[in-house]
């Protein structure tokens, strides 16, 4: 991999409305250049507000102590922490073939991406490689799911808006992925479709005709959505220019995925360090100028379109072959040796009773999750079970860069900016 | 099977230090195409003041801290390794340094000036396997209520099974830090 180009590279093609907006403000009485911060005299007449956890606008359960002047915020804490499961001491106490159930459950609506990492991390300990027809299904599998994402977030940070058209419009395309989801792995969101050395079993036939239906028909629901809000005035208004993130402060507080990449850092775990095959495909990277949520919006629709295009390229090239690993150690064998072979029978009496020694070490594996960098750090101690396994959860540190970007905002623009971060909270807390 | 970051990710962090700040780096290991660096608790703020500054290393992205329990190796080595993994989108590189402490002192510096985001990675550390970071500004539990009991990703907390004292194996009720440890409820 070359070094990637100098930041504030080539941007996707933005127009920011500015004198819309401005005119916008000027109708509300605010001069041009001026932060809502800049009006509000900070005297002893702040308010503290308590936002959620309860709320429909913090996508789960998020709290936030807002510490207001009028309606500016000066300040928000965020307190986390309510759907914290403790999976990471789980992963401690269940062989390696039973965590993938539980990553399934940490960023609920990517769980592909979750399986994806946890099993190229053993993989990496047990230094082994999964086919090629398993790499591209992989991939193909993980695109979708980042469609099925991105179509929510769409969805929900649309509705957080007001616009409720664009969420019905959202739902009605991502149940035909989660009907792809439910026909792969018979479970439409927690799929654990992705296992250690390979997938859970081959595609059946009516993948193709579906995926290949994906492929003719959501160009031109992309375009639907885009019709909908992306030259929307009220969208635009209340987005351009909202919740900044300037580069610099997106890598100092970690940001990583369509956060980083709108405030103009073209950072991509998919180009940048390829994994499974990634680098056989071609796509774009696409990213903003500003570093506000209509950026955001911006590189989340873009993303969608380069998605597709892996995708198809994906299903177009799909080689034949297995798709697990023949490593008895890691795979099981097929059912039809087991009635000849005796080898076989121990390799998979084996691995369902006592599953898998991966050698001691440590590894790091990241993967491009639609929210950023997921990664896992593995820690092995030779045995059947993960001795620490600390997962880096990208909407965890893309929350922790909120308070930053709504301080000096309105309360009322608040619910936006959490909106274009993404999280899930499952990620958030684990 | 593709590393990451090639060819061999943290090499550019090991070798910068090895040149700048040679008396900082006490041990430099590399496995499965990844290079760890062990560095004191004294050095770790100039040398990630130095990674995160140098043109050659520009590791201004904190991708995560955490820490590793490793109860039975004291006193021969220290108890926690505390891991900070940064990147460097200049030069797309990650690597890993590992600062050593003691059970009886699990104290490391804070990075949260050198590093926004280190802020809540410290602090669910400090949470989950109760590592003080000197200097923080407001080290207090993220992710589990304010008032819970332990740090659960200690290997000898005991999270499943209730521990009950019978007449044959009455050191079950002694208090957790004392309990054998081959007890049910440990994970280790």
């Amino acid at each position: 991999m070359t070094a990637l180009p100098p930041l504030g590279g080539p941007v996707t093609d933005v127009d920011p409305l500015s004198e819309q907006y401005e005119a916008g403000r000027g109708r509300l009485g605010i001069e041009p250049g001026l932060d809502a911060i800049d009006l509000v005299e900070i005297g002893d007449s702040t308010m503290e507000l308590n936002m959620g956890p309860m709320h429909p606008s913090t996508h789960g359960v998020l709290r936030l102590v807002l510490n207001l002047e009028g309606e500016v915020v000066l300040e928000c804490r965020p307190d986390i922490g309510y759907l914290h499961t403790g999976f990471e001491k789980d992963f401690e106490r269940h062989t390696y073939q039973q965590c993938i159930p539980y990553t399934d459950r940490m960023d609920y609506l990517s769980p592909l991406f979750n399986n994806l990492g946890f099993s190229l991390a053993v993989e990496r300990l047990l230094g082994i490689e999964v086919p090629l027809r398993g790499q591209y299904l992989r991939v193909i599998m993980c695109e979708l799911c980042r469609l099925a994402s991105h179509l929510l977030w769409y969805g929900t940070s649309a509705l957080d808006l007001g616009a409720t058209t664009a969420f019905v419009y959202a739902w009605r395309d991502r149940e035909k992925l989660l009907d792809i989801n439910e026909l792969v792995s018979g479970v439409r969101m927690h799929t654990s479709f992705i296992r250690v050395g390979g997938l859970l079993a081959d595609v059946p036939d009516a993948f193709y005709e579906m995926v290949g239906a994906v492929i003719k028909t959501f160009p031109k629901l992309i375009d639907e959505h885009e019709l909908l809000i992306t030259k929307n005035p009220i969208f635009r208004q209340r987005t351009i220019g909202l919740g900044t993130l300037t580069p610099e402060d997106a890598m100092a507080y970690g940001a990583t995925g369509p956060v980083l990449r709108g405030s103009g850092v073209p950072y991509d775990l998919r180009k940048a360090q390829p994994y499974s095959s990634y680098d056989h495909f071609d796509f774009d990277v696409p990213i903003g100028r500003t570093g506000d949520v209509y950026d955001r919006y911006l590189v989340r629709m873009q993303e969608m379109r380069e998605s597709l295009k892996i995708i198809t390229q994906a299903f177009e090239n799909l080689p034949d072959g297995p798709v697990n690993t023949t490593d008895r150690r890691v795979a099981l064998p097929p059912r039809n040796e087991l009635n000849t072979s005796m080898e076989s029978l121990i390799h998979h009496f084996k691995l369902v009773t006592e599953g898998m020694r991966v050698p001691a070490g440590q590894v790091y594996q990241a993967v491009e999750s639609p929210r950023g960098e997921l990664g896992f750090y593995l820690v092995s101690d030779g045995t059947n079970r993960p001795y620490r396994c600390k997962v880096r959860a990208p909407s965890f540190s893309n929350l922790s860069a909120l308070p930053h970007m709504v301080r000096g905002e309105l309360i009322a623009d608040v619910v936006a900016v959490i909106g274009s971060i993404d999280i899930v909270l499952g990620d958030v807390d684990r | 099977m593709t590393a990451v970051g090639s060819p061999m990710s943290g090499a550019r962090a090991a070798d910068l230090l090895e040149r700048e700040l040679p008396t900082a780096v006490r041990r430099r290991d590399s496995g499965l195409g990844e290079v760890t660096i062990w560095v004191d608790r004294a050095d770790l703020v100039a040398v990630c003041t130095l990674l995160r500054d140098h043109p050659d290393a520009a590791y201004t992205t904190p991708v995560f801290v955490t820490a590793v329990d490793w109860p039975d190796r004291e006193p021969a080595e220290p108890r926690f390794d505390v891991v900070y993994m940064l990147r460097s989108l200049q030069h797309n590189d990650v690597c890993r340094l590992i600062v050593q402490v003691t059970e009886d002192d699990p104290n490391v510096p804070t990075l949260e000036e050198v590093f926004a985001g280190m802020d809540w990675h410290e602090r669910e550390c400090f949470d989950l396997l109760g590592i003080t970071f000197t200097g923080h500004h407001d080290l207090k539990r993220i992710l589990l209520p304010t008032d819970w009991d332990g740090h659960p990703l200690r290997k000898d907390y005991a999270s499943f099974g209730e521990p009950i004292a019978f007449t044959h194996n009455l050191e079950w009720a002694l208090p957790a830090a004392e309990r054998p440890r081959d007890m049910p409820g440990g994970s280790r």
